[in-house]
């Protein structure tokens, strides 16, 4: 699936999630790799997906996050989840792009892209079909994790947007980049 | 929306409306006061307090409506004329005013207002409100001084109507308190025969924005009662105290009922709906005057007014009254549609959104060149100018006139006059020029400053005056005007001028110049803005702890502005600012390190050099026999992009210091507007913001303060290494 299909798909699942949500009691989530693990995060927190560009890196920020681009007239701060997960540096590939998503901090909504390495799908998950996350056994911090969704093709990480995204915490990491990168240099 | 938000939103709009109410009743007292007051600025005045009573009853502040309700009584008595303007009355004023201010504040913010503070004022307040006792003969009997039924005096016959006329506006919140207005209507009935009820709906808002709990109507009743006047009075006892009753009597006369079509605050109420909403019209009667008006089939038919007093219907005093209302409340909404109230983030998105169409249109110009079609080049080209045009139009819409500023400080130079025992006089002149309005909100501070300072330095004793052949008021004259692209505020005063000879031996006193120094008069002018500067030989409350002038003086370089001095000796002193018009851009310069793109601002930028070779141990170069320190950015930045063989060297002047910054690339100058890098990046020294380039790439911006701040803390702790030789250089 193309992203530019992944977004149309994305419009129209928000359009309608109201209905499908009363009908069938599921939500809508958007599906996407990182490495080889499948996540997913709720469609309500996501704004689009757009085509990857290369960010204009911010000095003395830690490596999880990558630099800002430019949304339409908007600079738009980019964090790559692999490093946030404490895996290597996403590769970027053909099919590497931002989900831009929005996150609730201190009153205001700020928007924030991730890098993902592929986006699957909007898929409709029931709460039903949540298990709770593992004790340990995931290659992530638990923490992250909202619940793990059975799917074709094994588990789905939801994740906790709130919590991997806190930009309280991501500010202080910037903070320690930003401390460390003066140590560096002196 | 959750009731939390919607009352803090509400709360809001309080607050701001509450702050123009009182703006606009300082600057009624004050016109008063200099005894330009017009016609229109006594109901005006009333109209301000009224309304901030009735908001502030609203939300339940009841101290704010105590205080206010009796500051209402007073000016009431002046729009009625029963008292008048006095230097006194007006002193006393101001007073309430500022207490209302600190009031509505202090209970906003959830603090305890100061009741003693409120006392003290009523006290004071009564030499007004109690002379109503001895000339209000008429009046029946004393209400509480916290009630707001008022009665007006009964007189002989002047209209034709045999009924008690009554009045009734009940506050908003009268449901919430538990009563209904209903109630009294029925219990009005039992002190006589209810003969007429018109309902007023004018206040009722759309469905949508209705509030079911607020009580939106208001009733005109005609009541046919042997009653007293005292006793029908006793039915509104209980009504909340910013419920607004009148109750007028049997043949009151013609003079009561324009009293009470003014104090009606109905907008679009039509002039016969009011005369039979007041019970001097029957609906009958009314019938036969707009059956008449249908009648009269002339081009221009006249208006109701003339047909009703043409038919003796109403006496032309009261139809007078009601027509002047009807064309008050037209003006007022015509000058109402002159500007419209935008919440600024609004204004912001829609610069963004322009400011990317510019970057879309600039891409699409490149590209028509790029396949070398003529006359898409032309019209892409036509296209981006206009644009362009719309992007400066829209930065034009956050400007304001910087009379908003200036607006404070009549009322500033009247009271710091007053506390200095001086007389003078504040002259204001080009209050129409424009800024940005975060500007307008940051120069407000230093302006207060510099006026206080001309009026306590500047401005000579009457005596002193008055020996060297000057009139003795003084003047301060305050000024604005736009040159090239910037602002510039005078605040000149007519005073003794600067003492260059007192200046630079007190600045030697207390060690800011040394000993012997040569200076240009301008030189020594500048050192009254040195920190720990004062030469006043009294601290007075005004000025003279020495903390003024460089606040100012860093205040206005934030802005990036400058501060200039200018005095002749016996004859004034002038301080002039000189400040960028909007904050929101940037004259840049643009420089590129490794693959990433970044903007110095280009009032810091001194000049450019090339890199001179052999350097590679050390931080700092020969510049016209000085050792000149720089930054290597590809270092500190740890850029790995591709590097330039000869690398370049900007040269930066920050706080008088003089420093290198080593770039790759050097693009030029170019116009910047600056975007806020969030949350995120707030812990990032050196980097102050970003902004998008023409061809879409995003650039930060180097704040050269902090980076070289940065630069010399970290020498000063790790001494050791390459960089802290350049940096101890820098530091001394």
């Amino acid at each position: 699936m193309t992203n530019d299909m992944v977004v149309r798909t994305v419009a129209a699942a928000r359009r309608g999630n109201d209905n499908d949500d009363v009908s069938s009691g599921g939500a809508l989530y958007l599906a996407f790799l990182l490495g080889h693990e499948a996540y997913a995060i709720e469609i309500e927190c996501i704004r689009e997906i757009v085509e990857y560009s290369e960010p204009t890196a911010v000095p003395m920020m830690p490596p999880s996050v990558c630099g800002v681009i430019n949304l339409r007239g908007g600079v738009v701060p980019v964090i790559d989840l692999a490093v946030r997960f404490g895996a290597d540096p996403a590769a970027i590939g053909r099919r590497t792009c931002f989900v831009i998503v929005e996150v609730a901090h201190a009153g205001a909504v700020h928007v924030l892209g991730l890098v993902v390495d592929r986006v699957n799908a909007v898929t409709e998950i029931r709460s039903g079909d949540i298990e709770p996350p593992p004790a340990f056994g995931a290659r992530i911090n638990t923490d992250f994790i909202l619940g793990m969704a059975r799917s074709n093709d094994g588990f789905v990480i939801i994740l906790n947007v709130a919590r991997t995204l806190s930009m309280a915490e991501l500010a202080t990491l910037g903070k320690a980049g930003a401390d460390s990168g003066v140590l560096l240099a002196a | 929306m959750d009731t939390n938000d919607e009352l803090a939103e509400a709360l809001g709009v309080f607050m701001e409306e509450a702050r123009e109410l009182l703006a606009q009743m300082e600057e009624i007292l004050l016109r008063e006061e200099a005894g330009g007051g017009s016609e229109e600025d006594l109901p005006a005045l009333f109209r301000c307090a009224h309304t901030i009573k009735g908001s502030a009853g609203m939300f339940g502040f009841d101290e704010v409506v105590r205080f206010t309700h009796v500051v209402e009584n007073v000016l009431d008595r002046l729009r009625n004329g029963a008292i008048g303007f006095s230097r006194q009355l007006v002193g006393v004023l101001l007073d309430c005013q500022d207490h209302i201010a600190g009031l509505v504040s202090t209970i906003a913010e959830g603090g305890t207002p100061d009741i003693a503070r409120s006392d003290e004022l009523i006290a004071e307040l009564r030499a007004w409100t109690a002379a109503d006792d001895a000339a209000g003969a008429a009046a029946p009997r004393q209400l509480p001084a916290e009630s707001a039924v008022r009665v007006a005096a009964s007189g002989g016959g002047g209209t034709g109507s045999d009924y008690w006329h009554l009045s009734l506006r009940f506050a908003p919140g009268i449901l919430a308190e538990g009563m209904d207005p209903m109630c009294f209507i029925n219990y009005l009935g039992t002190c006589g025969r209810i003969v007429h009820v018109e309902t007023i709906t004018d206040h009722l808002p759309t469905l949508d924005e209705a509030d079911p709990e607020l009580c939106h109507i208001g009733f005109e009743v005609a009541l046919d009662s042997p009653a007293g006047k005292e006793e029908i009075e006793r039915v509104f006892q209980f009504v909340a105290e910013n419920s607004h009753i009148v109750i007028l009597p049997p043949h009151s006369k013609a003079t009561e009922f324009i009293g009470l079509i003014e104090s009606l605050d109905e907008d679009s109420a039509r002039l016969g709906e009011i005369l039979v909403a007041c019970g001097t019209l029957t609906p009958q009667e009314l019938d036969t005057a707009l059956r008449a008006q249908q009648q009269s089939r002339q081009d221009t038919p006249p208006r109701l007014g003339a047909i009703l007093v043409d038919s003796g219907m109403v006496a032309p005093a009261v139809v007078g009254a009601a027509i002047e209302k009807q064309q008050r409340n037209e003006e007022k909404r015509r000058s109402e549609t002159k500007s419209l109230k935008v919440p600024s983030e609004r204004l912001d998105a829609l610069i963004d959104r322009v400011g990317e169409l510019v970057i879309a249109g600039a891409g699409t110009h490149a590209q028509a060149v790029k396949i070398q079609r003529r006359d898409l080049q032309e019209s892409a080209s036509l296209l981006l100018s206009l644009v362009e045009d719309i992007r400066d139009m829209a930065l034009r819409l956050r400007m304001v006139a910087i009379g908003e500023v200036f607006s404070r400080f009549p009322r500033v130079v009247r009271d710091v006059s007053r506390e200095l025992g001086k007389d003078i006089e504040l002259r204001i002149s080009g209050a129409e020029a424009e800024l940005d309005k975060s500007m307008v909100e940051k120069v407000g501070d230093p302006l207060m400053h510099l006026i206080r300072n001309s009026m306590d330095h500047g401005i000579e004793a009457a005596e002193v005056r008055a020996a060297s052949g000057k009139p003795v008021r003084g003047t301060v004259a305050l000024n604005a005007c736009h040159e090239s692209g910037a602002i510039i505020i005078e605040v000149a005063d007519d005073g003794g001028g600067l003492d260059a000879d007192r200046i630079l031996k007190k600045a030697i006193e207390k060690g800011i110049v040394a000993e012997g120094a040569n200076l240009s008069t301008q030189e020594i002018y500048q050192l009254i803005l040195a920190p720990g500067f004062s030469t006043a030989e009294t601290v007075t409350n005004l000025s003279g702890r020495g903390v003024g002038m460089d606040v100012v003086k860093n205040n206005v370089e934030a802005l990036r502005g400058t501060l200039d001095i200018d005095s002749v000796p016996g004859q004034g002193t002038t301080i002039r600012l000189c400040l960028p018009l909007t904050l929101a851009i940037i004259d840049g310069f643009h420089v590129g390190v490794g693959s990433t793109h970044f903007i110095v601002p280009l009032d810091m930028v001194v000049e450019c050099v090339e890199l001179p070779t052999g350097l590679d141990h050390f931080d700092y170069m020969e510049q016209r026999g000085e050792a000149l320190p720089f930054v290597r950015l590809r270092q500190l930045f740890g850029e790995h992009g591709p590097a330039h063989i000869r690398p370049r060297v900007v040269i930066v002047r920050f706080a008088g210091k003089r420093a290198g910054l080593v770039v790759d690339r050097i693009y030029g100058k170019c116009q910047t507007v600056i975007k806020p890098l969030g949350p995120l990046f707030e812990q990032v020294p050196c980097v102050s913001g970003s902004t998008i380039l023409g061809d879409g790439e995003v650039a930060l911006i180097i704040d050269v303060a902090q980076l070289i701040q940065g630069v010399v803390t970290r020498n000063w702790q790790a001494t050791h290494g390459g960089t802290a030789r350049g940096a101890t250089a820098l530091a001394a």
